[in-house]
């Protein structure tokens, strides 16, 4: 699941500052799950912008709605007649949800209400995680089902540097706490597995370089011709 | 179930006059009359009279009124009457309100309260009952005398199966009460059954403590009260020393064990017995009269006071101690056996259990949290029920008492049909995201994840709380990140209605603390509480970020949260849920500059003095921050 967490508020009174009449977007998917963008967080955002407005005098109309998923334009038709009515809207869904609602109604200004974080799970309430950075060639059946691109602070491919001790990652700092170094992760679950001979077997760099710009994805099979 | 018309009679109640001494009771109606809707209004004397019952009766018939408020008192007495009085009617309880006028003393405030209750009327979804079919069987776990007694007693209405939880263990448990299936284990292969109530019955475990007799080891002549009992031994012409009072130092059960035991030996013939103490504890049913009758049969009776020595031989054992009363060194007591008291603790499946069945622990590692809502043998689930030592050394009236509870608990069962008022929360399953943030948040495991075409979002699944399962604290309700969860009673509209134009104060009160707490502040100081606006609700787990903020936007100047004492929440941990609302809004607050505007305070239902002090520290606090510059004018 997508992991977002609220943008401070005052950068978001910045970007509503020139306007009047704001809608917030929620959305149902992700955010909701991770407690950031759903109905609630917009109520809770609405009426904190609004009382801030009014504390400067300057108040401000906010609408408030929801929908199942900010990522198809199909749910997103459905905030039309709320855009109509305002003059920026500041979308809590992540950062495809909030650029997706812009394309939607490209008339409106859009702002963003979350910082979008990463590919996550939620480990208990309030808890997420980082599982996946979307690399686009997966190697976890190499690395006993533990990414080294997410969980290696480093992103290394072929075992860990010379900061890993203890089974810690140099990164560790007090202020964060003790970072599993991501290769004794591969390590020891490569070894209850009996599979430590993959270890031996190099994976070649990846290729980071986006020289054909942003990666799409698109099934021949599947696209439908409307014409 | 949303009722279309709704028909609400109103009666102002003056209370045999108690009421219109301080405020026109004819003005509040015509005011109520030119604002409000309703069906029928009418002033009346003393409401509750018999004569008045009637024609309520009458004019319910008359002009088909389906809810009730009455305005007047509060008194338990006369809200139970005129419950009745409208359920024979057909009007069930959740449809009538009672508003206490008895504090207020002006019309507006007459006509702003009425109005409020009004607004709840008419927001109130239509409260059913639920006719459920459960599993009359109950399962006992537990292998000592405990468990065997509280088995006799539920199988006198209703079938019992009793595990020892070691030749027969539970490793799950799913479902709810009423219908939760147990997963056994036998002979290494596990079997489901269906039960309507689980009891836990395991004891304690007693466990000798060589610390606490100055390191002595125990061997063929000093025994642990345990070894000695199980031994059973014939000690014809012996003579047998217990020692009391070192280990199991707040139980009454080994003073009970050795008392009977004192019986016993000497009933069989043993020489001598003696009984070294320091206190005598016989503070429960029986134990005094078998100490009377102990010492009418010649058993010794000696106190020692602090340090002792314990020696044991091949032959038998001493005891040497002083005796407080008499003027000499020390007094050394020889026998053929000692027997040491032990430590009770809890069996070692208890934690086991604990996880397996979602139920919690508390000091000691007992079954249970210390916490005075909790009765004695409630877990944190409905129907898992704990009876006798296993939440802690109990004995004699005590035992019987929960045992009592228990079977008068499990009996709801006994007829394999269940009838519930449907209160539990509902999900609006089009804005349930499934992210199990309730079904994680639940303190009483109430809440499952259910699938089904009927669920209209793009998983097909929602949260569905259990009613029987469902205590109502609607901590779910105020996580829900999707405000798909509603309280019926409690929902967000009409406590949001409440605050629409909120006093300068507003505090939202768990009903097991704070509220009880404010109406007893109200006897102590009138005047304090005109500024204020007391919101209930079911347990501060149920207050809601929103609820914070939308009170300051419609114009408080400041909210309080008023929450039981730490570790003492009745749902578990609903107080410390609020607290963390609590610090959340006032963040949300600082970060735009409104000031310190929230108050959090403990407060005990007994505490009106504690609770003024609280309105004054809040009142205090706004009068630093100034009126609330956030208020939103519409
Ligand atoms: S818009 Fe973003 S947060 Fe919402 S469902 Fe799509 S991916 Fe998830
Ligand atoms: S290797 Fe890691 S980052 Fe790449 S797809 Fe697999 S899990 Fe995701
Ligand atoms: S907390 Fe709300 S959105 Fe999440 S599962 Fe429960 S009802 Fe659904
Ligand atoms: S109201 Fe309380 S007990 Fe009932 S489901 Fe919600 S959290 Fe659980």
């Amino acid at each position: 699941m997508i992991v977002a967490e609220g943008k401070p508020v005052e950068k978001i009174l910045e970007m509503v500052a020139p306007f009047k009449k704001v809608l917030i977007a929620g959305c149902r998917g992700c955010v909701t799950v991770c407690l950031t963008g759903g109905e609630k967080e917009v109520g809770i955002l609405a009426s904190q912008i609004r009382m801030a407005r009014s504390k400067d005098g300057n108040p401000i109309e906010i609408l408030e709605q929801t929908e199942e998923r900010q990522c198809d334009a199909e749910y997103n038709a459905k905030f039309l007649e709320n855009v109509e009515q305002v003059d920026a809207i500041v979308s809590l869904a992540c950062g495809i949800g909030i650029q997706y609602l812009g394309e939607k109604y490209p008339a409106t200004p859009i702002f963003p209400g979350v910082n979008t974080l990463m590919l996550g799970a939620n480990i208990d309430v309030g808890k997420w995680e980082e599982r996946c950075m979307a690399c686009g060639d997966c190697v976890l059946d190499k690395t006993g089902g533990i990414c080294p691109i997410t969980r290696c602070s480093k992103s290394l491919l072929n075992g860990p540097c010379g900061g890993s001790q203890y089974g810690k990652c140099e990164v560790s700092t007090p202020a964060k706490e003790d970072i599993p170094c991501g290769w004794q992760l591969i390590y020891d679950r490569l070894s209850a597995l009996g599979q430590l001979d993959k270890m031996k077997e190099i994976i070649p760099s990846k290729n980071w370089l986006r020289a054909k710009g942003p990666r799409t994805y698109v099934r021949e099979d599947l696209t439908l011709d409307r014409s | 179930m949303t009722i279309t018309n709704i028909r609400i009679g109103i009666y102002l109640c003056d209370c045999d006059g108690k009421v219109s001494k301080n405020v026109d009771l004819s003005k509040v109606k015509t005011a109520i009359q030119s604002q409000a809707e309703f069906e029928y209004i009418r002033e009346a004397d003393v409401v509750c009279g018999t004569a008045e019952q009637e024609k309520v009766a009458a004019e319910i018939d008359k002009y088909s009124l389906n809810r009730l408020l009455i305005v007047g008192c509060n008194d338990p007495f006369i809200t139970r009457k005129f419950v009745q009085l409208a359920e024979e009617k057909g009007i069930n309880r959740y449809s009538v309100e009672f508003l206490d006028l008895s504090a207020v003393n002006s019309v507006e405030a007459a006509v702003s309260a009425i109005n409020s209750r009004l607004g709840k009327l008419h927001l109130r979804e239509q409260i059913g009952y639920e006719e459920l079919a459960v599993t009359p069987d109950v399962l006992v776990i537990g292998s000592g005398s405990e468990a065997a007694a509280v088995a006799k007693a539920i199988s006198k209405n209703q079938p019992v199966v009793r595990i020892d939880h070691e030749t027969k263990k539970v490793v799950g448990v799913d479902g709810f009460p009423g219908n939760f299936t147990v997963r056994l284990l036998e002979n290494g292969k596990t079997s489901k059954h269906s039960f309507g109530a689980i009891v836990l019955a395991l004891g304690a475990q007693p466990q000798y403590d060589a610390a606490k007799y100055g390191g002595v080891n125990l061997d063929e002549r000093t025994l642990s009260l345990s070894q000695f009992i199980n031994a059973d031994k014939n000690y014809a012409g012996k003579k047998i020393s217990f020692v009391l009072g070192k280990a199991d130092a707040d139980s009454l059960l080994s003073f009970a064990a050795v008392l009977k035991s004192s019986l016993d030996l000497k009933g069989k013939g043993a020489s001598e017995v003696d009984v070294i103490y320091d206190d005598m504890k016989v503070c429960a049913d029986g134990l005094e009269q078998e100490y009377e009758l102990a010492r009418k049969k010649g058993v010794n009776f000696l106190k020692y006071d602090g340090e002792f020595q314990i020696n044991s031989a091949s032959d038998g054992a001493t005891f040497q101690y002083r005796e407080p009363f008499l003027p000499i060194e020390a007094t050394r007591v020889a026998a053929d056996y000692l027997v040491l008291a032990e430590d009770f603790v809890p069996v070692a499946a208890t934690q086991e259990l604990a996880e397996i069945l979602d139920i919690r622990t508390g000091p000691g590692g007992w079954f249970q949290k210390d916490n005075v809502h909790f009765l004695p043998i409630k877990s944190n689930r409905a129907y898992i029920l704990f009876v006798g030592s296993c939440h802690g050394p109990i004995h004699g009236t005590d035992l019987y008492n929960e045992i009592e509870a228990v079977v008068a608990e499990v009996s709801a069962f006994a007829k394999g049909k269940a009838q519930v008022p449907s209160l539990q929360p509902r999900v609006e399953a089009k804005k349930c995201a499934v992210c199990l943030t309730c079904y994680r948040c639940c303190p009483h495991h109430a809440i499952e994840i259910v699938h089904g075409d009927e669920y209209d979002n793009m998983y097909n699944s929602a949260a569905r709380m259990n009613p029987l399962a469902c205590q109502r604290c609607g901590i779910c309700a105020g996580e829900c990140p999707g405000k798909a969860i509603q309280l019926p009673l409690y929902s967000d509209q009409e406590v949001l209605f409440e605050v629409k134009q909120p006093a300068k104060i507003v505090a939202y009160a768990c009903e097991n603390s704070g509220f009880l707490a404010s109406e007893f502040a109200k006897t102590l100081d009138p005047q304090l509480q005109k500024a204020l606006q007391i919101v209930e609700v079911p347990c501060s787990g149920k207050i809601d970020v929103i609820y914070l903020l939308k009170a300051l936007e419609n114009g408080a100047d400041g909210v309080m949260l008023l929450v039981c004492h730490k570790e003492n929440c009745k749902y578990v941990w609903g107080n410390n849920r609020a607290e963390q609302r609590k610090e959340r809004a006032q963040a949300l607050l600082n970060q735009v500059g409104l000031g310190d505007r929230i108050e959090f305070v403990h407060v005990a239902a007994n505490q009106g003095n504690q609770f003024n002090a609280a309105v004054k520290e809040m009142a205090e606090k706004i009068r630093q921050s100034g009126t609330n510059p956030g208020k939103v004018v519409k």
